[in-house]
């Protein structure tokens, strides 16, 4: 019970620090669950981070499947509550604040100096989740291969996914 | 602001509309629902809302729900919104994790998931990738990108100190950046 209060308030303090949203965290939440709290092995670990890609819905969803596997549906639902009721309310108190300010500068100001932090930590992240869970210059080949994809062809993620899904089940990652 | 008054039960039928079809990115799918289909917002009270969310931390679909979810009718909106919007992939995420639970010992298994975290973290970079392109506008902005990205991945600092020490510079040169596009 006390290691269920445990991952409630770290995941809670966490919603606060996600700029960038939930994948821009996701090395941090590696690191606390595999190597500083030992919730779970870094194996487990990005098979839910594949999980959750693969699933519909929010990209939180690797965090719900952490809870999950600490605690069972409890520990997911819990999980999944800690990781969104801080910067909900939060938000629900400032969007009357930010859209309430009436100098143009001022409220572009805000909204760039955020977005350089949030691609500041996206990429980090990437780079950072990247480094733990690929274990081959295939799987690189293919992390590279899907960011250029993206970059310059409309295709849709889901392809991407089912591409990389069959390349892994026959066994080339 | 659009004519509409919604109750909580119609924000929770179209955020569980949105919840359920975002496969690989529930953004795009957000502005599908809401803006083409069920028509509650304008394209451009859409990017307003959306612009206003990526600036506070948090799960960004989830402050979006909230935002659009508490214009419409409240406290009980924005509950009701990311409600609709959680509830059904929760669910089917803990159906798949049931599944892993009795299969992830078969190399099928095994290779599928290795292959789709590979294209995940692709999926991630490439997010980012996006979003640095409009910083391209402005480049003395890919300063506190770079100074961001040595904080975290060489320097290892925590997020929260990386805020706290980059903030002033990043407001400042954002200043810059709106006095000048």
């Amino acid at each position: 019970m006390s290691m269920l209060l445990s991952v409630f308030l770290k995941l809670s303090a966490f919603s606060l620090l996600a700029f960038g949203g939930v994948n821009a965290l996701l090395p941090e939440l590696l690191n606390l669950a595999v190597y500083q709290e030992h919730w779970i092995d870094l194996q487990t670990f990005s098979d839910y981070f594949a999980i959750a890609q693969a699933a519909p819905g929010p990209n939180f969803m690797t965090v719900t499947l952490l809870g999950w596997h600490i605690y069972g549906v409890v520990g997911a639902l819990l999980a999944t509550l800690a990781i969104a009721w801080p910067s909900s309310i939060l938000i629900f108190f400032l969007q009357r604040l930010i859209l309430g300010i009436k100098n143009p500068i001022t409220r572009k100001s805000i909204q760039y100096a955020a977005a350089s932090l949030a691609i500041g930590f996206v990429l980090s992240s990437a780079w950072q989740i990247a480094t733990q869970i690929n274990h081959s210059a295939a799987a690189y080949a293919l992390t590279l291969a899907t960011i250029g994809f993206t970059l310059f062809t409309r295709w849709h993620p889901l392809y991407l996914i089912a591409i990389g899904g069959v390349l892994g089940v026959l066994g080339f990652v | 602001m659009t004519a509409h008054n919604l109750t909580p039960t119609q924000l929770f039928i179209s955020f569980s509309k949105i919840g359920i079809s975002g496969f690989g990115g529930v953004l795009p799918w957000a502005r599908r629902t809401l803006v083409e289909q069920d028509k509650i917002l304008t394209s451009e009270e859409f990017s307003a809302i959306l612009g206003i969310c990526q600036i506070v931390p948090g799960p960004n679909i989830v402050n979006l729900a909230v935002c659009i979810g508490s214009r419409f009718a409240g406290a009980r909106g924005a509950a009701a919104a990311v409600l609709g919007l959680t509830l059904g992939p929760v669910a089917v995420v803990l159906l798949l994790a049931m599944l892993y639970q009795h299969y992830s010992y078969l190399e099928t298994i095994k290779g599928l998931l290795r292959g789709i975290s590979a294209v995940g973290v692709g999926l991630i970079a490439s997010t980012g990738f996006k979003m640095l392109r409009d910083e391209l506008r402005f480049p003395l902005m890919l300063v506190v990108v770079a100074i961001t990205i040595c904080a975290v991945t060489y320097f290892h600092l925590g997020l929260g100190w990386v805020v706290l020490a980059i903030l002033p510079l990043s407001l400042y040169l954002a200043r810059k950046k709106a006095l000048v596009l």
